[in-house]
């Protein structure tokens, strides 16, 4: 599976909360890789960057940059992200989905209960970390 | 292209798992949704900035 990881996962996965399942998602990528990969944002990396020392964010760079590129905002066309602001999304988080949908992943992997939640007509799933896992372990 | 490396990439993130768990970072405290409060605050802080930028 090609996942978009949210900022939030990213933090989860560092221990920050006792979050077993985002912590093993990490895990589980890197060691199922290349069979399961990631995609990120510029925006999202910085998000993550205005929590961590810069000692940790050039480590987190390393993380990320050893399975992926980290894409420019402006790569992805306006006309998605203002599709996704019609289905009643905030810019940012229209941004967001509009750059899982571009990128071709099959999901969007975030811990926020109301993002795009509920949707049928989306050309990718929204998943946590723990439902992503069950996914990813048992796919049948 | 990049050249992918997933041993580099998990000995990056343990390194992160252990930065982090020496101090006490302003989110130890707070709950799971505080984290995601405070996460979506930080997205609208940096879209506005990014959307100020480009105008």
């Amino acid at each position: 599976m090609l996942l978009v990881l949210d900022s939030n996962e990213y933090i989860f996965s560092f221990g920050l909360l006792k979050k077993a399942s985002a912590k093993i998602l990490a895990d589980t990528i890197i060691g199922t890789f290349p069979i399961h990969s990631i995609r990120i944002p510029r925006l999202i990396a910085e998000e993550v960057c205005r929590h961590l020392t810069p000692e940790e964010f050039k480590e987190f760079i390393g993380f990320v940059t050893n399975l992926t590129a980290i894409d420019e905002d402006f790569v992805v066309p306006f006309e998605l992200g203002a599709k996704y602001e019609s289905l009643g999304l905030k810019p940012a988080d229209a941004f967001i989905a509009a750059y899982v949908e571009w990128t071709g992943a099959d999901a969007l992997i975030t811990e926020n209960r109301h993002f795009l939640k509920n949707r049928s007509d989306l050309s990718f799933k929204v998943l946590t970390a723990k439902d992503c896992l069950r996914l990813i372990i048992s796919p049948q | 292209m990049i050249k992918a490396d997933s041993q580099k990439a998990k000995k990056h993130l343990e390194k992160v798992r252990e930065l982090v768990s020496k101090r006490k970072h302003p989110f130890s405290d707070m709950t799971e949704d505080g984290i995601i409060e405070a996460l979506r605050r930080t997205r609208k802080e940096l879209w506005e900035k990014k959307l100020a930028a480009r105008s």
